[in-house]
Order: C-alpha cells, then structure tokens, then sequence
C-alpha cells in the first residue's frame, strides 16, 4: 500500500480530534522547549560561573609556591613564591600570555564600630590588566594606584552591608607571615560591583606592595596569575613555565571544584531531562491508545479490508510521527526564542547567587546557544515520541478484525 | 470448484462461564456467481458463518476451503492476504473509513492490493458510477446518507474484483426504499459481474431477492433451498 494514503489517513485521523491534537502538540512542544531553555540555562551558568571565576579568581594558569594550599591563604615565606615579578616577566614574555601578574591573599577582618567581617584581602598589581574587570566594574571612587599606601577598593555590596562609603577609614586585622595580628587603617578609594555577589560580598583590593608590607610577606606573593588568548593552551603554557618547588596549576585544575560540581549537576539535570521526556512520552503514548480505542471498529474494518498488522502499525506510527515533529519544530522554535532572549536578557537571581557554594556564579544568569545540545535534545524528544507510539500500535495491529468488528 | 466450502465447522464462543454453541457441524458448499442469502434469527449463527467464511475468525473444528484452499491453516497475514484478494465485505453498519471521501473508500481496496494508480482511479469511478454516486465522489461519509454509504461500501466491496462479496445484514440500518435499491444494486452487480454474493439476513424483503436460501436455526443448516424463479 502506498505510503502516502497512510501518511493521509493518520493525519485526517489527527485533525478529527483538533483539541486533543492540538493539546498533545502543545505538551510535546512545551516538553522540548523546557528542555532546551533548561539546558540552555544550565550550559550559560556553568560556563558564566567557570568565566567568571578564571577572570576574577584564578586565571588561566597560575604559579605557586609548592607547598602552597589552595584555600589556607598561608602567609608563611616558605608557601609564598619568590621573585615574582621575574616570574610575571618570564610568563608575560609567552605569546600565548595576554596577561600576568602578581597576587597575595589573606584573610582579613574589617572592623567597623558597629559590626566586624571576614574577607579575603588581595594585593594587587593596580596597573596589571588583570584587573581590568574590577577596574571596569567600578561603581564609584577611583582605582587603586600602586604606590597608594592606604587605599582599598572593595565591594559595593559589602560596603552597603556595612554603611561604608568613599573617603571614610576602614580598621583591616590580618594575621601576618609571622603569625601576629597585624592591624591598619585604610581609605576606601573606589566601590566595584562585578555583578558576582561573592566578590562584591567578600573581595578588598589593595596595593602588592602595601599589601606585602602589611602582612610581612616580604617581596613574595601567593601567585602568579596568567590570563591567556586561547584557554585551551593552558597546558602549553604551565609546561613551559614549569620550574623546581613551583606548582603550574591550569584553570581545570583551579575550578575542579566548580567542574566537578557542574558535572555532577549535569547527572541530575539529565535525569530531570528524562523525567520530561518520559512525561511527553506518556502523554502521546496517552493520545494514540485513546485513538486507538475510539477507532477499534475503524481497525477492524481496514483488517477486514485486507491491512495487515504491519500497515496498521505503520498508520499509528505516523499519527505519532506527525505530532512528534510537529512538537518539536514548535517546541525547537519556542524553546531557542526563549534560550535567545535569556542570552540576551538574563535572569535575575541577585545576591542569592553569593550562596552558591563557593561559585562565581552572576547575580543576573545568562542562557548560553547550544545548538548540537539542542538539536539532540530535538532528536531524542522525537525518538521517545515514536518510542512510546509502539505500545498503542502494537495494540491496534493485534486487534483480532472479528473482535475488533463488534466493538461498540 | 466451489469457491466455498465448509466442512463440519463448528464454532464455540465463551462469554464468562458461559459456552455458547454458534455454528454446530455446518457443512456448506458455495459455487461461483451464487446469489444466497443466509437466513435465520439472531443467534442463529449466520454472522458467525459469513465470518468464518470471511476468514475473519477460524472454526474450533472443520474445514473451510476459499478456492480449494484450507484457511484454517493460515496466519493473520495470509488470511489478511486472501480477504484483500478474493474476498469483499459489506456490513451492516456501512463500515466506511470516515476520514476517507467515497472516492478513496471505494480506492483503498486496490491501494492494499497494489493496483497502479491509474487503473485504481478507473476502476474506483467506474464502481461509484455504477452504484449511482458519480455526483458524490468526493464526499466525507457523514456527508452521505445512510443509503449512500451503503452504496460507497458496494462499490469498495466490488472494486478489487472480489470472487465473493458477504454481506452482512446489508440493509437493517436503510429504509425500505435505500434497502430495495442496495439489494437491487448488488444483484444487478452479481450479474454483471459473476461475484458470488452471500448475505446474513433475517428481513423476508431482502430473501425475495436470493437465488438461493439457507435457513439457518441454532447454528446449523435447517433448509438449503435454491428457487430459481426469484421474484426480483
């Protein structure tokens, strides 16, 4: 039998029934367009908070002491790095190297008359394009100079937190090289407001210098921070710079945290992903064994007519195939209008993105374009749909005609 | 050779506990170009009879040969197979595919039976021409009346050529007039085209047209009687 009078018959069989078709459509559609605006979402975020932490935190590639702890902030001599503008020279001199410089953290406690706050105290070099990004996110006040003595710049949020404005003295406490506490006055500068609540929460800028002259680090810094033009050659260049009692650590091994938080997530979100498609899977499975029953004598007739199991398998098959791909050029669409606009627009998720562990995640979350994810998300929505179709067809093909016949 | 003959076929049917006998050791000979209606009140077994001869459904016991051939031996596909190529049905509740006009009810036939395109559009006209509905070839059936379908199902009943067509009950559902007009067609058409008609009917209007009577009465044959004087 022609293909194309089955193609007919299962698609005038669709419109009888206009609502339940239409409403079918639309669950097939909505399933595929909350998939992709869901993983679209996850892959802008993932990828927004891996930037954001290479740009503001880590770099691409970083040079540390060797007995240096991510997380402790040891000030002790022996974890600091050496000769670090030598170092910032020789990674600078890399063609792979847009950019590089020195960086010293310590844990601080700002102390205010009414409230005291732990942070995390970078000393910086001011003029280092590095820290453009801060610099770019200054919302009031100036930058840092590096022969400025006693300024800082810090968080919008932070300062707000703590009534604090340009021009007023802040009380810094550290815990310096020797394991004295150390205390300072500073003026504040400048406000930045990167847009990651964490930093604005929790990040003060100053001077390397002063900064290593107020914990008592010497001339020696926590690391060398290196951006690179391609984040892919980070292997290249932590090779090259690669020397003895030096750690050369990559941006993968600096957010293995986050990427393996973010894959973890992605485990759970395919799950979430399968539980959408098992729900659209249900509804058209749903959809063609109501058609399935509303037609037995219909069945009947064309068995009695001389179609065989298999054409009445195919006709289901087709009804199913219709709406899957109507569903899912529908629900492509939706869905990447919906993915684009949140590209574009975002999604407010304001300081609540500070408590996200210990991500840069944005306070406004971006969707990111994928378009092979999308597609196979596309692909597998129209599979599960023909997937679920068996079981109804299957029902209709072994219908026996006499039965089949007499079904009221 | 007869194109129907039935050897001692019994048929049982279970509903729950119960065990209800519909045909009982019914032996039946059809030839070529017969005319016969099956008569006998409901559960009578002739609806179960045309089935069976029908190979819609397979005895519990017996022989059916369909052109010396024992269906009872088939599987779905070829008993799919024999009733697409040798067989046509005409039901009682007109039976049409509703999202079909007449015109591709009356084609679908030929499609499942592989006939090419233009022969099935000749052969789709000319049947719908002769059952008087060339002026509705492209309407849906819940545009036609209920004598109008029936007369789209003759037509796809006859179409591929059939060597028999059943009918079951073919005129319980029209008015007298649509019922004269349907049994008038068919006759006309068994005529004219030798197909062997078989039709289940208890109404007397629609025996006075049969060449040949079989009474049927708790599943078996009561009364095998040919009257070749027949009134229409």
């Amino acid at each position: 039998m022609a293909w194309t009078k089955l193609w007919v018959i299962a698609y005038r069989d669709l419109i009888r029934n206009r609502r339940r078709t239409f409403f079918t459509l639309l669950a097939v559609a909505l399933g595929l367009a909350l998939l992709i605006v869901v993983n679209g979402f996850i892959a802008g975020v993932v990828e927004d908070s891996l930037q954001n932490g290479i740009r503001l935190q880590t770099g691409h590639v970083q040079l540390r002491a060797e007995s240096y702890t991510d997380g402790k902030h040891s000030l002790q001599w022996a974890d600091l790095l050496d000769q670090p503008e030598a170092r910032t020279a020789q990674a600078a001199a890399l063609p792979e190297v847009t950019a590089a410089g020195p960086l010293l953290w310590a844990d601080a406690i700002m102390n205010t008359r009414e409230d005291s706050v732990g942070l995390l105290l970078y000393g910086i070099d001011p003029a280092s394009s590095l820290h453009t990004p801060i610099r770019d996110a200054l919302v009031a006040g100036a930058f840092i100079e590096a022969n400025d003595r006693s300024g800082i710049v810090m968080g919008k949020t932070l300062a707000d937190n703590l009534g604090l404005k340009v021009g007023e003295n802040v009380n810094l406490t550290v815990i310096n090289a020797s394991g004295q506490p150390e205390e300072a006055l500073f003026v504040i500068r400048g406000l930045f407001a990167s847009g990651v609540p964490i930093y604005d929460q929790s990040a003060i800028f100053m001077p390397l210098a002063k900064a290593q002259a107020f914990t008592q680090a010497g001339d020696r810094a926590s690391a060398i921070m290196i951006m690179l033009t391609d984040q892919e050659d980070a292997d290249a260049v932590a090779a090259a710079l690669s020397s003895p009692g030096v750690q050369t650590l990559t941006w993968r091994d600096l957010n293995a945290y986050l990427l393996e938080t973010m894959g973890t997530a992605m485990s759970f979100y395919v799950i979430i992903d399968a539980i959408i498609m098992l729900i659209v899977a249900v509804i058209v499975a749903n959809t063609l064994l109501m058609a399935v029953f509303e037609r037995i004598r219909e069945m009947g007739i064309l068995a009695a007519l001389g179609m065989k199991r298999r054409q009445i398998t195919q006709m289901m098959i087709f009804e199913a195939a219709i709406i899957a791909l109507a569903g899912v050029v529908v629900g492509g669409l939706l869905g990447s209008l919906a993915v684009l606009y949140l590209t574009q627009n975002g999604f407010f998720y304001g300081d609540n993105a500070a408590v996200v562990g210990n991500m840069a995640v944005s306070a406004v979350l971006y969707a990111r374009f994928e378009p092979v994810t999308f597609t196979w998300l596309a692909v597998w929505t129209l599979i599960i749909a023909l997937l679920a179709s068996l079981y109804p067809a299957w029902f209709a093909a072994r219908l026996e005609p006499v039965d089949a016949l007499h079904s009221s | 050779m007869s194109i129907i003959e039935l050897r001692d076929a019994s048929k049982n049917y279970h509903i729950g506990e119960i065990e209800t006998r519909a045909l009982d050791g019914v032996s039946l000979t059809v030839e070529a170009g017969e005319f016969t209606a099956l008569v006998g009140p409901s559960g009578s077994g002739k609806t179960t009879m045309l089935q069976i001869i029908g190979c819609l459904d397979k005895p519990d016991r017996g022989l059916v040969l369909i052109n010396g051939q024992d269906v009872t031996r088939l599987n779905a596909n070829r008993r799919a197979d024999l009733r697409r190529e040798v067989i046509g049905f005409i039901f009682q509740f007109f039976a049409l595919v509703p999202v079909l006009d007449a015109y591709e009810n009356v084609e679908l036939p030929l499609l499942l039976n592989g006939v090419n395109a233009k022969e099935r559009r000749t052969r789709a006209l000319e049947m719908l021409d002769a059952v008087g509905l060339s002026d509705r070839v492209h309407h849906r059936p819940d545009q036609l009346s209920g004598g109008q379908q029936q007369r789209v199902a003759i037509a796809r009943a006859l179409a591929p050529r059939p060597l028999m067509v059943l009918a079951d009950e073919p005129t319980a559902n029209l008015d007298t007039a649509n019922g004269e007009q349907a049994m008038e067609i068919m006759k006309r058409l068994n005529e004219q085209t030798g197909t062997a008609f078989i039709f289940a009917t208890h109404d007397p209007r629609v025996m006075s047209f049969a060449r040949r009577t079989v009474k049927m009465l708790d599943g078996r044959i009561v009364e095998n009687s040919v009257e070749n004087g027949a009134g229409h």
